[in-house]
C-alpha cells in the first residue's frame, strides 16, 4: 500500500476513533468493517479456534466502543493498537496471563505436541495446514504472539515489540525460537506419518 | 514432505496465510457489534439526561435550603428575635464574641435580627471573610448566626 494512502487511512481511523470517543457510536461501524478481518484472523491463528476468535473479535470492538479515548493516534496507527487488544483478549479467553513470560530456554525443551489432523483434513494440503495450526496453537503464548504477528499478520518487528511490550531483539529471538520449535515438531510429525504409511 | 529447511516452513506458513486470507467473523459477531452500537446510541442520551438532572440537583438543593431557612426565620415568634441593642451578642456566654460580616451600621439598623444556631464547614466561614485554619478547612464547627428575617447573615460567633 502506498505510504500516502496508508497515512490517509490512518488519519481516517484516528478521526473515526475520536468520534467514537466523543460519544458517536456510529463511527464504530466503519472501523469494524475495516478491521474486523485482521482482528478475527489474528485471534483465529493465535487461538486455533473459530469460536474463540469470534468471541475475541466481539470483545475487541466492544472495548473500542467503551475505551476509544485510550487510543492515542500520535503513537501509531489504529490496527496495531487493536491487535494489541486482540492479543490481550485472546490471552484472557484462553486463560493465559498476558503479563506472564515463560522461560524461553525451557520452552524449547517442551515435548512435541500431538499434531495429528482431524478426519476432516482428508487432503495432504489440508493435513499440512491442520498440523501447522496445531503446532502454532501448541507454542508457548509469548512465542505464539510474535510468530502470528510477524509471520501471519505481517506486522513489523517494531510493531510486534510494541504490541507485546518487549524489546525488538526479544521479538527477533522469540521468532527464531518459535520457528525452530515448529520446524522440529512438524518434522517429527511428518516422519511419524511417513512411517505409518510405509 | 519434511520441514527440514526454512523454505519448507515458509511455504507452509504462506499456505496457511492464504487459507485464512478471506476469513471474517461470523454474522453473529457482526450482529452483536451492531446491537452494541445501537445500545450505545441510546445510552449517551440517558447518561446526558442523568448528568443534566445531577447538575440541576445542586442549585435546587441550595434554593430549597435557603427557602427552608427563610421560612424558619420568618415563622419564629417575635420574642425569639434578639435586637442587637437589647442584648449585645458579645455578652453571651459559652463562645466568642459575634464577629460582624457586614458593616456595623447595617447591624445597628437591623431591628429584627435573630440568633440561629448552625453547624457550618469552616470553609463557609472563610467565605464570609472570617479567619480559619486552612489545615482544617473541611471540618465543621458549631456557630450561632445573627441573621435578618430575609435570611442574610449579619454576624457569626463560634460556640464551644
Amino acid at each position: 500500500m502506498p505510504a500516502e494512502l496508508s497515512e490517509r487511512l490512518s488519519a481516517n481511523d484516528a478521526a473515526l476513533a475520536a468520534r467514537v470517543a466523543c460519544g458517536d457510536p456510529d463511527a464504530l461501524g466503519p472501523l469494524y468493517q475495516r478491521h474486523r478481518g485482521s482482528v478475527y484472523r489474528f485471534a483465529l491463528l493465535w487461538s486455533g479456534s473459530a469460536a474463540v476468535a469470534a468471541d475475541v473479535t466481539q470483545d475487541v470492538f466492544l472495548h473500542l466502543l467503551g475505551h476509544a479515548e485510550d487510543y492515542d493516534a500520535a503513537r501509531g496507527p489504529l490496527r496495531p493498537w487493536l491487535l494489541g487488544i486482540t492479543r490481550n483478549f485472546a490471552h484472557k479467553r484462553t486463560g493465559v496471563d498476558a503479563r506472564y513470560v515463560g522461560n524461553d530456554e525451557d520452552a524449547e525443551d517442551a515435548d512435541a505436541p500431538r499434531l495429528e489432523p482431524g478426519p476432516e483434513a482428508a487432503l495432504d494440503t489440508q493435513r499440512d495446514l491442520a498440523r501447522l495450526r496445531a503446532a502454532i496453537a501448541a507454542l508457548p503464548p509469548h512465542f505464539r504472539d510474535v510468530l502470528v504477528l510477524v509471520e501471519l499478520a505481517e506486522r513489523s518487528y517494531a510493531e510486534a515489540a510494541a504490541i507485546c511490550g518487549c524489546e525488538l531483539n526479544t521479538v527477533r529471538s522469540r521468532l527464531f525460537r518459535a520457528r525452530a520449535l515448529i520446524a522440529r515438531w512438524l518434522s517429527a510429525s511428518d516422519a511419524k506419518s511417513s512411517a505409518a504409511e510405509g | 514432505m519434511t520441514v527440514g529447511t526454512e523454505t519448507d516452513l515458509d511455504r507452509r506458513i504462506s499456505a496457511l496465510k492464504e487459507a485464512v486470507a478471506d476469513a471474517l467473523p461470523p454474522p453473529s459477531t457482526d450482529r452483536a457489534v451492531e446491537a452494541a452500537i445501537v445500545r450505545a446510541k441510546r445510552a449517551p442520551r440517558q447518561a446526558a439526561r442523568a448528568r443534566g438532572e445531577r447538575w440541576l440537583a445542586w442549585p435546587l438543593a441550595l434554593a430549597a435550603s435557603i427557602a427552608v431557612l427563610s421560612f424558619v426565620v420568618r415563622s419564629l415568634p417575635p420574642e425569639a428575635a434578639v435586637a442587637p441593642e437589647a442584648k449585645p451578642p458579645a455578652a453571651r456566654a459559652g463562645g466568642d464574641e459575634f464577629m460582624p460580616v457586614v458593616p456595623i451600621a447595617d447591624i445597628e439598623r437591623a431591628r429584627d435580627a435573630l440568633v440561629v444556631p448552625a453547624r457550618l464547614p469552616r470553609m463557609t466561614l472563610a467565605q464570609l471573610g472570617l479567619p480559619i485554619n486552612p489545615a482544617r478547612a473541611a471540618d465543621a464547627i458549631d456557630t450561632e448566626l445573627l441573621v435578618r428575617r430575609d435570611g442574610s447573615v449579619l454576624a457569626v460567633r463560634f460556640v464551644y
